[in-house]
């Protein structure tokens, strides 16, 4: 282990520390046991930190030649994977990193292909983000202005870099600029330009899906959620800046409680690594929301008063279906038993190609002390204590799920996958 | 924090009254002058009481607001307004509102009896409302009712010391789960009435009932009755009064002794082990049993399942804050059982594999639905709506002492709300790992800070370990702990009683039986 991180505690910061500093395979080997020791577990900090690992990779790999860094990036895709197969968005991260080298080798060989797959996949986002314009000006990333003048992958990567430019439809613009900019272009420098909109599309997914929140959210509505989902803090922040409602909270012990009570309170997160620069923002009772935070077996008595079920999630899969926090799926049936839409939001990194065959292997088991404390030894030794740390909720049960490109039903997911990953990388 | 004795109670009733024709007089009046004396009198026509009956309960209400303030001074302030005037400003804040000005001002003090009963009932209303606003949930405003009593102070003289004491283990858990509380009220009350003696001039079969009814008052001021404590106590009384009042207190005691006994025997212990008995017939060897908190009547039948030698295992599901489920599972494996343990957020795992579910309840409604433990409808649910399609008989063990002529179509109409203090967290989990902290954490903690880097880090976990510990303090943030939750008759296969096993549909023949006997 590097000896800058020790004063830090192990985690996204401390990676991301060292990751300049480190030579690449010292922070390819951090990564895999930060993992491993689940040091950084959320999604976003997954996501964040295998881009950043990827971007390294990329730039320290000396050659041009795009099998050469298909192959790379092939082999620590894998190893990132096995150290932690559930963590299904650091696989996204790396089937989109290698769609993003394909693409740029497929233009590299033909300028002049225009209706590819390539050409098909940035239609159904371009048009989404425009809709949303005060949220996106304010985020805007200052690498997208500078990587201006990527190609087309840009589009599929990053789907509001070029929104502002209002003629670039995607059927248009490949063609027409693509043969001035591609013939000795170096694919490194375009894959690293890709990679920071992946980061920069991380950064600020969350804003993104809170653009949608108004269209979503009516005044008086009592909402009832899960967990201290970030994106789902958002969401509803932004929504309350304009509209009144209520808010019912449940808090999802034993893994999440403290974190909910934070949240709910408004007391910033103290170990939270991935919002660290956001966590300041003001929480929801601040804006005059009335928040109840109720214990998770009293969902199903007020589900009768719910409008509108709103919640995070930690990974969505092809078939629709959502791997979330344990008690995510109980919830969810009472919505639907009580006839309550289930909203889900979710940034398009967590949507995973991945099909669940057997779902049994996607729940990830935690921590028996939490559910039954040490006070309880003998407990322990005689009974089988379980923790599940997540649930499959199948997709009938979802209504709507809202992503940064705008809301879709669940039988349309497939189609979003198609378009972010490539056929060849959904098993690499 | 409050006490809540019965005073402030006919005070915020006189003062709603004393709003109430305040209100209509005021629209009316602006333009007229201070005819004092016609004003109330007007609308205490129109709310139908006659001006000697507002005098009446004017003054009531003056001698209710004088001995609340005394208390209030003794309590330091801190008890002021219970629910009944916290709800009270929204009313007046509005009132004001609407008849802006002036002319309020003066319709204010032409009315002497509403201004005298203002400032004081304001100033302590204004007091509160700085210091927290109205912490409870708007839906079940209907449920907050009194605040549960926190100490036996000002308990009535008349009641018992068993009872006072039942009344505290009541409220603080002790005596939990429906028949629990059913047997031990049954108890106290058979001390209340060995220790009983007639008054003169009144026959046994008439003063027993009220002074039973003032014990019954101080119990459900410590923890709301429960459906099968109200049925023993209708029973009870009935027995009293149809005791012949020339029958001698010496021969009528002992035969309400025996009544009491007789009872908990038939109603509770045999049924428990008839309901025990046939339901364990429905175990059957390899199967994985699951069940929700902790009911008393489930511990028995698995003991007596496991007893009958059948080879099954069981699945608990637990919930906060009362961790029901802890003492089963600690019952069950120190007598053998294979017990495995998860919280609610676990049900669908913990449903799984599972082949049966049974239940606990704390009432089946007329309409056929569950009343139990707040999460056993999501069990229920959880079980009937399995992934696969496959659905998992789910078995409610009652006795017919819970049942009720109540209907429920949701849990909000009729619930209990528990303390929602009970929800915030007391010792942060990261305690036990370091056990001298916590003992010295208010005092010494930034000595300790400065002496080691570690257990500065420590100490701020610590504190910031309940972020909800003043949540009463934070605006727009309220709690709720729910005790109860209504299963829909639809998830209920089977009602095990001690008169057999019925539908839930069949509830309410079985209780007009029970009760008709």
């Amino acid at each position: 282990m590097p000896s800058h991180s020790v004063p830090l505690t192990p985690g996204l910061a401390s990676f991301l520390k060292t990751l300049k500093t480190n030579p690449i395979d010292t922070s390819i080997e951090n990564l895999i046991s930060l993992l491993k020791r689940r040091q950084i577990r959320h999604s976003r900090s997954c996501a964040t930190a295998t881009a950043h690992l990827l971007r390294s990779v990329i730039s320290a790999c000396r050659t041009s030649d795009a099998s050469k860094l298909i192959e790379r990036v092939q082999s620590v895709g894998r190893r990132l994977i096995a150290a932690q197969p559930r963590e299904m968005v650091v696989g996204n991260i790396v089937r989109r990193v290698l769609g993003l080298i394909r693409d740029e080798a497929e233009d590299d060989r033909d300028g002049d292909f225009t209706l590819s797959e390539a050409g098909s996949e940035s239609q159904p986002q371009t048009p989404r983000p425009g809709d949303d314009p005060f949220d996106r000006s304010v985020s805007k990333p200052i690498s997208s202005l500078a990587t201006h003048p990527v190609s087309m992958f840009s589009l599929l990567s990053h789907p509001d870099s070029e929104t502002s430019l209002p003629g670039t439809p995607a059927t248009a613009s490949p063609s027409g600029r693509l043969p001035g900019h591609t013939p000795n272009k170096d694919i490194r420098a375009e894959v690293l330009d890709g990679i920071n909109e992946i980061i920069d599309e991380l950064g600020q997914v969350d804003d993104q899906i809170a653009a949608y929140a108004l269209d979503h959210i009516h005044s008086n509505e009592i909402i009832l959620t899960h967990t201290s989902s970030t994106t789902v803090q958002k969401f509803l922040l932004k929504a309350a800046a304009k509209r009144k409602f209520t808010v019912i909270h449940a808090e999802s012990y034993p893994n999440n409680h403290e974190a909910t009570h934070a949240t709910v309170s408004g007391k910033a997160p103290d170990d939270d690594e991935i919002i660290s620069t956001e966590s300041f923002q003001k929480p929801l009772i601040a804006h005059g929301i009335t928040v109840i935070l109720i214990p998770d077996s009293a969902v199903f008595a007020l589900m009768s008063r719910v409008n509108k079920v709103i919640l995070g999630t930690h990974s969505v899969l092809a078939n629709g279906g959502l791997v979330a926090a344990a008690g995510t799926r109980v919830i969810a049936r009472a919505a639907k038993v009580h006839q309550t839409p289930v909203v889900v939001v979710s940034g398009v990194y967590k949507l995973s190609p991945v099909y669940p065959f057997d779902f049994d292997s996607l729940i990830e088991y935690g921590d028996s002390s939490k559910v039954i404390g040490y006070e309880d030894g003998d407990l322990v030794d005689q009974i089988d204590v379980q923790n599940p740390l997540y649930d499959y909720v199948p997709a009938e049960l979802v209504d709507l799920y809202i992503t940064n490109l705008g809301g879709h039903a669940p039988s349309y997911l497939y189609r979003i996958v198609s378009d972010h990953y490539r056929k060849e990388d959904i098993s690499f | 924090m409050e006490q809540s004795q019965p005073q402030p109670q006919p005070q915020s009733q006189g003062q709603k009254v004393s709003l109430k024709p305040a209100k209509p007089a005021k629209q009316q009046q602006p333009p007229q002058d201070k005819t004092a004396a016609s004003a109330p009198a007007d609308a205490a026509g129109g709310d139908k009481l006659s001006p000697a009956e507002l005098k009446k309960r004017a003054k009531a209400e003056k001698a209710a607001r004088r001995a609340r303030e005394k208390s209030e001074r003794d309590l330091a302030g801190g008890a002021a307004g219970g629910q009944g005037p916290n709800t009270l400003p929204g009313k007046k804040g509005s009132d004001a509102g609407a008849s802006a000005g002036a002319p309020a001002a003066k319709a204010q003090k032409a009315i002497p009896r509403r201004g005298s009963a203002q400032p004081g009932s304001q100033g302590g209303v204004a007091v509160v409302k700085k210091k927290q606003e109205d912490k409870t949930v708007a839906v079940f405003g209907h449920l907050y009712g009194q605040q549960r009593r926190t100490t036996i102070a000002g308990a009535g003289k008349e009641v018992h010391p068993a009872v006072l004491a039942l009344g505290l283990q009541l409220r603080d858990y002790v005596i939990c789960g429906s028949s629990a509380r059913c047997v031990a009220t049954l108890l106290a009350f058979k001390r209340v009435i060995e220790s009983y003696t007639t008054p003169k001039g009144t026959s046994l079969s008439r003063h027993l009932t009220t002074h039973l009814s003032h014990q019954i008052t101080y119990l459900s001021t410590c923890r709301p009755l429960s459906i099968s404590q109200g049925n023993a106590i209708r029973a009870l009384k009935l027995e009293i009064s149809s005791i012949d009042p020339s029958v001698p207190e010496t021969e009528a005691k002992p035969s309400l002794c025996e009544f009491i006994d007789s009872f908990i025997r038939e109603k509770i212990t045999v049924a428990d082990q008839v309901i025990a008995g046939s339901a364990a017939q429905k175990i059957k060897d390899g199967d994985v049993v699951v069940t929700f908190a902790g009911s008393s009547i489930v511990k028995q039948t698995l003991l007596t399942a496991f007893k009958q030698g059948k080879k099954f295992r069981v699945s608990i599901i637990d919930s906060r804050p009362l961790f029901e489920g802890k003492n089963l599972a600690r019952t069950l494996a120190n007598a053998g059982l294979e017990v495995q343990y998860s919280l609610i957020s676990g049900i669908s795992h913990a449903i799984k594999d599972a082949t049966k579910v049974f239940l606990g309840a704390h009432a089946m409604t007329s309409n056929g639905r569950l009343y139990s433990r707040v999460g056993t409808a999501l069990v229920a649910m959880s079980a009937k709506e399995r992934a696969g399609g496959v659905e998992i008989p789910v078995l409610v063990c009652c006795e017919t002492v819970k049942f009720t002529d109540r209907v429920a179509l949701d849990s909000i109409v009729v619930n209990e709300i528990a303390d929602a203090d009970e929800l915030v967290l007391t010792q942060p989990p990261h305690q036990l790992t370091d056990l001298p902290d916590p003992a010295a954490a208010p005092g010494p903690e930034p000595k300790k800070g400065s002496k080691t880097d570690p257990s500065e880090s420590l100490a701020a976990l610590n504190t910031t370990g309940s972020p909800l510990k003043d949540w009463r303090d934070t605006r727009n943030l309220q709690l709720l702990n729910l005790m109860y939750d209504v299963t829909p008759a639809e998830y209920v296969d089977m009602v095990v009683t001690e008169m057999g096993s019925l539908p839930p549909s069949a509830v309410p023949i079985v209780h007009r039986m029970s009760t008709n006997m």
